[in-house]
């Protein structure tokens, strides 16, 4: 089957060939599987399904002796497969499970000896093997490996689909586990692309992962050197410094947690907010995807259906209904998809209309062919064509289906108090529909969004609103939201208000430095970010605007300091060169600095998301320290350089020749998550600055739903 | 934490005297004010489900407030609602969400025409 071939096709279009990431988790899997001799089962962590389908599909499996599928979801397991293999992640409850598994199958039958091995993604820890130990079990069980690093879900996205929640465990819990994950997989990718050149980044988690990597980039150099004698080393590109990304940065979700609880207004963010998107899927009416749809053209749509493995059929249906669910992919596979998916959701009607119109004039040109060859020319793009009609077709699907929930007085009333709260304009209505929709026991979590939203826009609740919301809230849905309540307040996402000034909170000031707020959108063709949340310009994707597009009238006219300081590194020979870029780079940010000034017009920002190309210059923070003075955590910029010996230098000045002509790509890493809409507003940065390309790396897809389950307290 | 491993408790009697306990350390933290009178509460609600499972043979316990109000209507125990709103000082605007929603749900027009 090519369903594969078809759903990474839209793969590997960029310098960066993220081809090859997929690639390399892909090679991994068959070698694991192929130490189990024979006929095995698969027993999967339910939360590693989606990610794994996204890499390999089920005849890949197949090819190597999987016979059967299981979840991994209870403590009992019936299979009659001589050996087992587990994957899943290192959690606690699964270690139970397989204990219990192991016990269970070896007492049925003493003659047929099941075979265990258990692989832990990304890595094994203390912690479960100790619980391995306890159970006894430790012994009769294999237990590797498995380093799931990335998952390219676009050519300029890239995923590790870490289970939601990374944001609370680090926050909230305390447990850093997840950004030694994302430092350990950022090395992966520093060893395919080689070493990124600056790393700048904000917040105080985002720091421990920029230290993590710098120390793990020294060990290496370490392990290297003893490995040189061994002579096993393995090909990297970690004593190089990158030719394509010219700088990474780390967003810490911390910073920005105004934006995830914001109703995306995307046509791809609406779909997750009302939907739900998992791993590139979403679950759609089984008549919406294929009411009798000839296989012919179908099988592209749902044939990575057939290849997301061990997802029964069961789990998804809802009984009650007509139609059962089916999944559906959402990439740019689908060309009609990439067209709408970072449009504002006011403009899809539109173009929906518009591609329909032109598919049905597409149709009518049969009526046109004359000669023998305009029919052929016809017929041959008929395929494309149903394609086309056929994704059409869903697409107006799921509008209507996103239209019916946006017309309801329930979102629009949501979307109002949205906006009011993040403009800063403070009423009474906004509490008052809060507190009704508390009255109609709305969802708790629609409810949380929203109050965390005006707490944190207008720097906590007042004392007596905070009191009642409290109360209401216990009284309404459980008193086990006590647990939930402090630990929003220990998050900083609902609290009191302890200054007596209301606007001083770091948002609001954040709000008008960076002019968060902008009146005059437009969505159809939209001039700034701000488009994404129709009227609201993401705080995150800002922050990344000031780190990245700083033009000052007086800056240097091209080849800025990225190409100067690949000639410094050149030119130096070994010499230390850190400070090869700083002259450039305060020149232009004095003269930046001049026209930051806010003086109430439309002047700075604006003036930066048009950038002429060339002149595009990157230096860090500079001429920001203000505005990152107020949100919290460090603030830092890393450059790294390498010694290079004379050979590298050749080469170096091979890659200048060669390499120089390809654009640069900026890494942009959202440490806790990010959202559809960040997503879109980035590729709008892309769209607009020709100098160079955007990869957006995440530690998982988030919405403002999938934010707060983890840290909402529910009991079975 | 004692306050989660309470509400785990399948048993009533048990989750209760853990609520307590909870309810005890939040007691000895002045900031705690809110939590100490939430566990109160919660566990007052109990007992009160507790009497009303016994009245009515119907489940009671694991609902809150609002849904425990809301089972009364519906169930017809009209007076029984009001003496929870009372006990928990539910205020009026909530109560009267509640009860057009439990009265709506049961189709009880007459009570609906009497408030």
């Amino acid at each position: 089957m090519s369903a594969t071939k078809d759903n990474a096709s839209h793969l590997g279009n960029t310098p960066l060939h993220l081809e090859k990431l997929k690639e390399v988790a892909r090679k991994e899997l068959p070698r694991l599987l192929d130490t189990v001799r024979g006929k095995k089962g698969l027993v999967l962590d339910p939360q590693l399904t989606g990610p794994l389908s996204l890499i390999a599909e089920f005849t890949l499996l197949k090819d190597h002796g999987v016979e059967k599928i299981y979840h991994l979801d209870s403590d009992t397991l019936d299979t009659d497969c001589a050996s087992l293999i587990y994957i899943c992640r290192p959690k606690m409850k699964y270690m139970r499970f397989i204990a219990n598994h192991i016990k269970q199958l070896s007492q049925k039958s003493e003659d047929s000896r099941t075979e265990f091995s258990l692989y832990f993604v990304p890595q094994r820890t203390r912690v479960c093997e100790r619980i391995l130990e306890e159970q006894g079990v430790f012994g009769s069980i294999t237990i590797g490996d498995y380093a799931m690093d990335w998952i390219p879900l676009e050519d300029d996205l890239i995923s590790m689909e870490l289970d939601p929640g990374t944001w609370k465990e680090i926050y909230l819990d305390g447990d850093h586990t997840s950004i030694y994950y994302a430092a350990k997989s950022l090395m992966k990718l520093q060893s395919i692309y080689g070493l990124f050149p600056k790393i700048i980044g904000k917040g105080d988690a985002a720091r421990q992962l920029a230290d993590m990597l710098v120390r793990m980039r020294r060990e290496q150099a370490v392990v290297d050197e003893v490995s040189s004698f061994t002579s096993s080393k393995q090909p990297s590109l970690l004593n190089s410094v990158s030719n394509h990304i010219d700088q990474f940065i780390i967003i810490d979700r911390n910073i920005d947690i105004v934006t995830p609880l914001c109703t995306q207004l995307t046509y791809e963010g609406l779909i997750d907010e009302t939907m739900g998107i998992n791993h590139c899927f979403v679950e759609l009416d089984a008549n919406l995807v294929n009411p009798n749809q000839q296989a012919g053209s179908g099988s592209k749509q749902t044939g990575p259906n057939t290849q997301s493995p061990a997802v029964p059929p069961p789990v998804t249906t809802t009984p009650n209904q007509s139609g059962k669910k089916k999944k559906y992919v959402l990439n740019a596979t689908d060309k009609l998809f990439s067209q709408l998916r970072d449009q504002n959701f006011a403009v899809v009607g539109g173009v929906l209309n518009k591609i329909a119109k032109r598919i049905n004039e597409n149709y009518e040109e049969r009526h046109h062919a004359k000669t023998v060859a305009q029919i052929r020319d016809f017929v041959g793009r008929l395929g494309e064509l149903q394609q086309e009609h056929q994704s059409l077709r869903i697409h107006t699907g799921i509008a209507e289906q996103i239209m019916d929930y946006t017309i309801t007085d329930e979102f629009n009333s949501i979307l109002e108090v949205q906006q009011n709260v993040v403009a800063g304009v403070d009423g009474n209505k906004e509490p008052d529909y809060i507190e009704e929709m508390i009255n109609k026991q709305k969802s708790l979590i629609q409810v949380l969004r929203l109050l965390c939203l005006m707490s944190l826009a207008q720097g906590g609740l007042k004392v007596k609103l905070y009191d009642f919301f409290r109360r209401e809230i216990i009284q309404t849905y459980g008193y086990e939201h006590i647990e939930t309540l402090h630990r929003l307040e220990t998050l900083g996402l609902f609290t009191k208000r302890t200054t007596a000034t209301p606007s001083r909170s770091a948002f609001s000031q954040s709000r008008r430095l960076l002019r968060l707020i902008v009146d005059d959108v437009n969505e159809v063709r939209p001039n700034d970010i701000s488009y994404v949340y129709s009227g609201y310009a993401p705080l995150s994707v800002r922050i990344v605007q000031c780190a990245m597009q700083k033009i000052g009238p007086g800056s240097l006219p091209t080849s800025g300091p990225s190409a100067a300081s690949l000639f410094s590194y050149v030119g130096g020979g070994g010499g230390n060169n850190t400070n090869g870029t700083t002259p450039s780079q305060t020149n232009n940010s004095s003269g930046y600095l001049n026209e930051k000034r806010p003086n109430g017009s439309s002047g700075s920002l604006n003036g930066k998301l048009n950038p002429n190309p060339g002149v595009t210059v990157s230096n860090g923070w500079r001429g920001y320290e203000e505005v990152l003075k107020l949100l919290p955590g460090k603030s830092f910029e890393i450059t790294q350089n390498v010694e290079y010996g004379a050979e590298t230098n050749a080469a170096m000045a091979r890659a200048r020749r060669h390499g120089m002509q390809h654009t640069k790509t900026t890494v942009i890493f959202f440490l806790g998550g990010c959202t559809f809409t960040e997503v879109s507003a980035i590729r709008f940065l892309a769209q607009h600055d020709e100098s160079r390309d955007y990869l957006v790396a995440t530690t998982q897809m988030i919405n403002g739903n999938t934010f707060l389950e983890p840290i909402v307290e529910s009991i079975h | 934490v004692i306050l989660l491993e309470g509400f785990e408790q399948d048993d009533i009697a048990e989750r209760i005297s853990k609520l307590k306990i909870a309810g005890k350390t939040y007691q000895d933290d002045k900031e705690r004010a809110f939590e100490a009178k939430g566990t109160e509460e919660g566990i007052k609600l109990l007992q009160m489900q507790q009497q009303l499972e016994k009245d009515t043979h119907q489940p009671f316990t694991g609902l809150s407030v609002s849904e425990t109000i809301y089972k009364c209507t519906v169930l017809g125990q009209q007076n029984k609602a009001s003496k929870v709103k009372s006990e928990f000082k539910v205020p009026d605007k909530r109560m009267w969400w509640i009860k057009l929603r439990a009265l709506v749900e049961v189709r009880d027009w007459e009570n609906l025409e009497k408030f």
